[in-house]
């Protein structure tokens, strides 16, 4: 029974440390999937996290926002212009998706590195508050592991997945707008407008993916570092694949990612030196969110191979291929 | 008056768009320029200080040279694998296997110098390769996308390498705590020079190698052939996708034979932080650039280094090295939009009208 205990006990504590841990890839990951349905790639998910969390950073140190919401806006404000500037790239100038999303990424990364140069560990004043729904719950189990994070992450778990869930394929609009992804000539001929809802749901897109950011930096981290991605847009691009464009398996997928991640900090901190003396077993522990990342999309698409399941794990059929009238 | 209207091209000739991304790629650098001014910084001193840094000396003419090695050879996988359509953006990974099995050769095996060498460059190879094995087969087989899993595997080894420079291979006498045990051997040096080593020559082999692959045989052939429609290419008999995962493998390979290149110049030696300064990602900048076209590879590369040989001297006057980052993201994206531009010519309406 003892150990039943221990590992019951270890198993809340990945959980509680997980939910916070994958929310930014939960935001990043539903920003791309709204602009992959449709069929706009955008790799510069990396740089929309930086873009969004060093904004967020600058209108808290700079700008003296107390309010963490307003600077979250502000993060995502300023991620949202990125988009815009994306999307006139590849939807209105139709250039390369690959060419241009690497280019955010690489500009965004610069540019929030650049931006937060003097600003690298400073504590931020403006932070979320866990919701507490009654301090006798506080048990150090079962509901503190799910009940006392911040609203974000019931916005990002539930509330934007339902809401995105809901318009995608329950409305006439959503029905739209996929068809926008997957056979843009045909939705156009039903005097669905490409180009605009192409612009519109990929810089709403961005400023999710910014919010991922913003959140980082206004609970998570708390604080500025350089780099502050470390791949993190780059996991939320394989969740968008590995949940097949579908807003609650992103969920699913992004607490994946950040199980692996608590899975490092629990056995660092409760020294779990099975095979690996500690400080070994941390190296080998950091490199597992990215494997198993890559081991998500490998074998659905495996398994799709023998015969299950293929239809549902198909990219929208026109993605980050540029609509013209005139190649129709 | 006449007045003038875009019209698309029908057919895109190599040196046309060439120039289109050059002329991107120089505008982008333009627009970074004005930004630098607004910003209130001098770019014109700032050009002057990078020209002087690297023609000023032969110091500065080496010091490009030695960072177009990795560079060259990265871009050269990248370009290789354009040619299939294949993006390849897990070079850097590659390349920092490569030097990992390099040194753990290197580290390991006692011998005369110029066997170790050769085991170190056939090591490295093939972890390059190892490297992207699983990416192209789930491409090949599986129809995985290769953009997200080789740069998934990037992370992964960077942080297999941090692990070694702290762990396993940590040199425990180095008063440098992130470092790794150094490797005995060196690559020969060219005379006349103080830094360069007979690793220049491995580039410019390599371009001469694929130039020829490309014009002369049926393989570079049959690698056109899927670039341009897999399909048909099957169609004519090629086996698609047993030709893909050889060329991704043998790009792999080009990039591991840069990290080994880069372990074994003089002074390099030992792997910890910093050893590949995104040496991928330049050399994902210069493939784009060039198009796919090994030659421009060549030119692209050597660019490039000097840009980012300049950004390390400019650091000390006060530029961050993330501009660097934020220039090349401005390149990309003159590059794309000149690839756009070369579609569309300038005609006048009139005569169009006459046409049509």
């Amino acid at each position: 029974m003892m150990i039943l205990g221990i590992i019951d006990n270890a198993f809340l504590s990945l959980i509680s440390s997980a939910i916070p841990a994958s929310t930014v890839v939960v935001l990043a990951a539903t920003g791309c999937l709204l602009g992959e349905r449709v069929g706009v790639l955008n790799l510069g998910q990396e740089g929309l996290i930086g873009i969004g969390a060093v904004y967020a950073v600058i209108a808290v140190t700079s700008w003296g926002v107390e309010s963490p919401w307003l600077a979250f806006f502000i993060g995502m404000f300023a991620a949202a212009i990125a988009g815009l500037l994306f999307a006139i790239c590849v939807v209105v100038f139709k250039a390369n998706q690959v060419l241009v999303g690497l280019a955010l990424a690489l500009g965004g990364i610069g540019l929030s590195n650049q931006l937060g140069t003097n600003r690298n560990g400073t504590p931020i004043r403006a932070l979320f508050r866990e919701v507490n729904p009654g301090g006798g719950l506080k048990d150090g189990g079962f509901f503190e592991a799910f009940f006392f994070h911040d609203p974000v992450v019931y916005i990002s778990y539930i509330f934007l997945p339902l809401v995105l869930w809901f318009v995608l394929f329950r409305t006439r609009h959503g029905m739209n707008m996929r068809a926008v992804g997957e056979n843009p000539a045909a939705a156009d001929a039903v005097g669905v407008s490409v180009l605009w809802s192409r612009i519109g749901y990929s810089v709403l897109g961005a400023a999710i993916s910014g919010a991922g950011g913003a959140y980082m930096v206004l609970s998570f981290t708390p604080t500025w570092s350089p780099d502050i991605a470390r791949g993190r847009g780059w996991v939320a691009l394989a969740v968008v694949i590995f949940a097949a464009w579908r807003p609650f398996r992103v969920v699913a997928g992004a607490l994946l990612y950040g199980s692996m991640i608590s899975l490092g900090v629990t056995a660092q901190a409760r020294n779990w030196g099975l095979l690996f003396s500690a400080r070994d077993l941390a190296f080998a522990l950091s490199m597992l969110p990215f494997l198993v990342t890559l081991a998500a999309i490998l074998l659905p698409a495996g398994a799709a191979q023998f015969g299950k399941r293929v239809r549902s794990t198909t990219a929208p059929a026109a993605l980050a291929v540029p609509y013209s009238r005139e190649d129709r | 008056m006449t007045t003038y209207r875009l019209e698309r091209r029908l057919e895109l000739d190599a040196r046309t768009s060439a120039l289109t991304r050059v002329a991107g790629a120089i505008i982008a650098m333009l627009v970074v320029g004005l930004i630098l001014m607004l910003t209130g910084r001098n770019p014109f001193s700032i050009l002057m200080d990078a020209l002087d840094a690297i023609f000023g000396s032969q110091r500065g003419m080496e010091g490009v040279a030695l960072r177009a090695i990795p560079i060259l050879m990265t871009a050269l996988a990248v370009a290789l694998s354009l040619r299939l359509k294949i993006w390849n953006i897990g070079s850097d990974g590659q390349f920092l296997m490569g030097a990992f099995a390099a040194l753990g050769i290197g580290i390991h095996v006692d011998g005369p110098g110029w066997l170790v060498l050769i085991l170190m460059a056939l090591a490295g190879s093939i972890a390059g390769a190892l490297w992207i094995l699983v990416p192209a087969l789930a491409r090949a087989y599986w129809d995985v996308n290769e953009i997200i899993t080789t740069l998934l595997l990037n992370f992964v080894a960077a942080q297999l390498v941090t692990w070694s420079a702290l762990g396993f291979w940590r040199d425990e006498g180095s008063a440098v705590i992130q470092s790794t045990e150094r490797v005995p051997y060196t690559l020969a040096g060219i005379p006349g020079t103080d830094s360069l080593t007979i690793a220049i020559l491995a580039p410019f082999l390599l371009t001469g190698l694929l130039f020829w692959l490309f014009r002369s045989t049926t393989i570079g052939f049959e690698i056109d052939m899927i670039g341009g429609n897999p399909k048909a290419a099957s169609f004519a008999g090629v086996n698609v996708r047993r030709r893909l995962v050889s060329v991704m493998l043998f790009t792999g390979g080009i990039a591991g034979l840069g990290g080994m290149l880069q372990l074994s110049a003089p002074g390099a030696q030992q792997l910890g932080p910093g050893f590949s300064a995104q040496f991928g990602l330049s050399g994902f900048i210069v493939a784009a650039l060039a198009g796919g076209s090994m030659f421009g590879v060549l030119g692209g590369g050597f660019f490039i280094a000097a840009m980012f040989f300049a950004g390390i001297i400019l650091q000390t006057k006060g530029l961050s090295v993330f501009i660097i980052f934020a220039i090349y993201g401005a390149i990309l994206t003159g590059v794309a939009l000149g690839e756009v531009a070369s579609r569309y010519r300038l005609v006048r309406a009139e005569a169009a009208g006459v046409v049509a």
